[in-house]
């Protein structure tokens, strides 16, 4: 009986309820929701400044936050064979063995923190609305498009098919969630979205989304993608060339001094606990959560010692604690060498201030002779032999010796210039070299190679998640 | 029956139906252990793999793509064979052939997959020769090839026709008399004589993007009594196309600017070539003028491949 008025009560609540939707959706005053927060273009605003943030990462050593690029050396640079764990086990350990589990946690955070830039990055683009002035509303599209591209890049180049969501999505529409689509069909949304950037930024900011960058991105995408386009490439990097970007007369400038004349899209930290990075710490002896992270290999300091010039010496070091092991020194945590161990900081190591260079101008130069050179496996072309030998000369090195530049060549320019960039591994897949090198570096170090390690696990999680929708890539 | 009887029933029932159970199971374990094939193979090996060109075209790589697989056999079609996971091969030459993998899993299910491979060596497309209109300026309308669409605060004629041009053809034959060619006078002139009736010639040329090319042209500058000092013939090859001769001349970016400064005296030619490296896009416009004070000719201006 007592139940029977219970719900009677209930009922008759519910009936109320109905009759005055107005009255009991009322905007909560005390939080922020979505739907109550976009007013105006400086809401908006902050709202791009929040896929930002996205890509930053949190700075903490919970497995559950995401931490974004903070750990995508992980992913890239020791699936490469330029880097490695020092103590060589764990999970970090599962990458330089070629032997990535679907359980993989350090996966599972790059591939949710990705999707999160995405969202974050969809919740802009459905809110643009609100922004009243045009050339403001067109500049805001386009550097949400260019982040929600820049994350669709490096997810398809990792994992392969996706989930392609290019709008706010709500949790029933598990479909959408889960079901893979094809990599061309990602790579049109990606060309899309950067051709919407290019038009609609400029180049005011280094930290945050420009026309350079999104150009640099796009050739970089018509480099990569299937039906390369060489042409669309060169022509986008040439215009960059001449948008007032420069290389730095010292290598080790371009690391320790914050948006110099040769960087074109960083993601800026400073040392609040906010805003910092620990990825300096963990590439240092037990500095860090790990005892040492993104070691160099044997493979890499003997590439960088013949052919990297002046570079070499800045970009690793013998650890000062463990002389049989190589650091890597471009990102010092806020510049600070570690003393005479390497390891004491007067600042706090684990929250650095370094920037991450994800585009920068030596970057583009060789792009463009890759362009020029457009599959073939060398090139005279003097404009092609020219942007080489800009790089060469900075790092003290003589022009190329016969004027003609070949693949193999290119890719070791690639990898001294931009050794412990995250390039890598990317370059050696771009240019159809992923296969005859890491089978050879596999089998010299005896590690598990093959070619389906190119491509990433989809997370377990997604996959049990998807309730059989989401498949697996081979391999897994 | 008392009630002690009862419970010894309902004991003996329950130790009965124990035994039973247990002989039961017994002939269950006895009888029912799981021979090979007794079970359905429900995850059978499927085979698959991708193949990619290497550097050297006869040799390609092969990733192993196959699931629920342990073992591989690969058959290259060309006589070799391996068993690794992913598979390699260097074909012998040209031609097509078929590459099987059969995959197996340890119950000896098996799953086959082919692949024709065409060995086809790469040939290096050739350069494209641009047709250039009217290059040997022999047509009688000098606007054939080299006038303009429009050309702001300018003229859109190109140069003065000339029969006083050069001895030699297009084709580089010498016809042992002078053919028809430009001329510019001083009233013509461009660069330090510019004037709203400056004559400059133009032609937008299609050549293939980032290859090496050939400028060339012939020329000659009267020098009468020494008075023509600094006169100059000056041919360009623009970076694009453009529509308006104002905006080529004063505006385009260069790819190379020739000039030919010889004052040998009208009749007596020149030839210049000059080597260049085409753009991203392989759209090019070939531009010329004179700046002289006497007359100038030009003639025979060509572009062609380096080979």
């Amino acid at each position: 009986m007592k139940h029977i008025k219970l719900m009677l009560l209930l009922f008759v609540g519910g009936l109320v309820a109905s009759c005055s939707s107005d009255y009991l959706e009322l905007t909560p005053d005390s939080g922020i929701t979505v739907d109550a927060y976009f007013n105006d273009a400086g809401e908006v605003e902050t709202g791009i400044i929040g896929i930002y943030d996205a890509i930053q990462g949190q700075n903490s050593t919970d497995p559950d936050d995401n931490h974004a690029i903070m750990y995508e050396y992980y992913i890239t640079e020791m699936r490469s064979d330029n880097t490695r764990t020092k103590s060589q086990e764990g999970e970090a350990a599962q990458f330089e063995f070629y032997n990535v589990e679907a359980t993989n946690g350090i996966v599972k955070d790059y591939y949710a923190s990705f999707y999160n830039v995405i969202y974050r990055a969809n919740i802009v683009l459905a809110n643009l609305d609100v922004v009243t002035d045009e050339t403001t509303k067109m500049a805001f599209e386009a550097e949400a498009k260019f982040l929600r591209a820049y994350a669709y890049f490096n997810l398809v180049r990792l994992f392969g098919d996706l989930p392609l969501i290019d709008r706010v999505i709500s949790p029933l529409e598990t479909e959408i969630q889960f079901t893979r689509v094809a990599t061309a069909q990602i790579y049109e949304l990606i060309v899309s979205d950067l051709t919407t950037a290019v038009a609609g930024l400029d180049n005011t900011y280094k930290t945050r989304a420009s026309k350079a960058a999104a150009q640099t991105l796009l050739a970089k995408v018509y480099l990569t993608k299937e039906d390369k386009d060489y042409t669309q490439a060169q022509l986008l990097l040439e215009d960059v060339m001449t948008s007032g970007y420069s290389l730095l007369p010292n290598f080790n400038d371009v690391f320790y001094t914050e948006e110099n004349a040769e960087i074109i899209f960083a993601i800026g930290y400073n040392t609040t606990s906010d805003d910092s990075q620990n990825f300096s710490a963990e590439w240092m002896n037990g500095v860090g959560r790990t005892s040492g992270v993104n070691y160099v290999t044997a493979d890499a300091v003997a590439a960088l010692d013949a052919f990297g010039g002046d570079r070499t010496q800045y970009s690793y070091r013998i650890d000062p604690s463990q002389t049989t092991q190589n650091q890597v020194t471009k990102y010092l945590p806020n510049g600070e060498n570690g003393g005479a161990d390497g390891k004491t900081f007067t600042l706090d190591a684990t929250l650095a201030g370094n920037d991450w260079i994800v585009l920068r101008y030596a970057d583009v130069l060789l792009l463009h002779t890759e362009a020029i050179m457009a599959g073939a496996t060398e090139t005279s072309n003097v404009n092609a032999v020219n942007s080489f030998n800009q790089v060469r000369n900075r790092a003290g090195l003589a022009d190329d010796s016969d004027g003609i530049v070949t693949k193999d060549e290119l890719l070791i320019e690639r990898r001294v210039e931009l050794a412990f960039e995250n390039h890598r591994f990317f370059d050696l897949v771009r240019l159809g070299r992923a296969e005859a090198v890491f089978s050879a570096f596999s089998a010299a170090n005896g590690l598990g190679y093959s070619s389906s390690d190119l491509l990433l696990p989809i997370p377990q999680r997604e996959i049990n998640l998807s309730d059989g929708i989401m498949k697996q890539n081979p391999g897994y | 029956m008392n009630k002690i009887d009862i419970i010894k029933m309902q004991l003996s029932a329950v130790f009965m139906a124990l035994t039973l159970f247990a002989t039961t199971s017994c002939d269950s374990f006895e009888y029912d252990l799981p021979e090979a094939n007794s079970k359905e193979d429900t995850t059978p090996p499927s085979a698959s793999f991708s193949a990619s060109v290497t550097e050297d075209y006869l040799t390609y790589t092969f990733g192993n793509t196959s699931s629920s697989a342990t073992d591989y056999m690969w058959d290259y079609g060309d006589g070799n064979t391996s068993t690794g996971i992913d598979g390699e091969n260097t074909f012998p030459g040209e031609g097509t052939f078929t590459v099987t993998l059969t995959a197996a899993d340890k119950l000896g299910v098996t799953s086959t997959y082919s692949m024709e491979i065409e060995v086809v060596e790469p040939e290096i497309p050739a350069a494209i020769t641009p047709e250039i209109i009217n290059g040997d300026m022999d047509s009688g309308s000098p606007r054939d090839g080299w006038g303009w669409t429009t050309f702001t605060d300018g003229t859109t004629y190109p140069f003065g026709s000339t029969s006083d041009g050069s001895t030699l053809l297009i084709d580089g034959t010498d016809s042992g008399a002078k053919t028809g060619g430009a001329k510019f006078t001083k009233g013509t002139s461009g660069g330090i004589y510019r004037s709203s009736s400056s004559r400059y010639g133009g032609q937008a040329i299609v050549v293939s993007a980032n290859r090496d090319y050939v400028l060339e042209y012939e020329y000659a500058i009267k020098n009468d009594d020494g008075l023509n000092t600094g006169a100059k013939i000056v041919v360009e090859i623009l970076d694009g196309h453009f529509e308006d001769g104002k905006e080529a001349v004063d505006n385009a970016p260069r790819i190379i600017t020739n000039e030919g400064t010889k004052l040998e005296g009208k009749g007596n030619f020149t030839k210049v070539t000059q080597n260049f490296t085409a753009n991203a896009t392989g759209n090019i416009m070939i531009l010329f003028w004179g700046e002289t004070q006497q007359d100038a000719y030009l003639d025979n201006v060509k572009v062609y491949p380096v080979e």
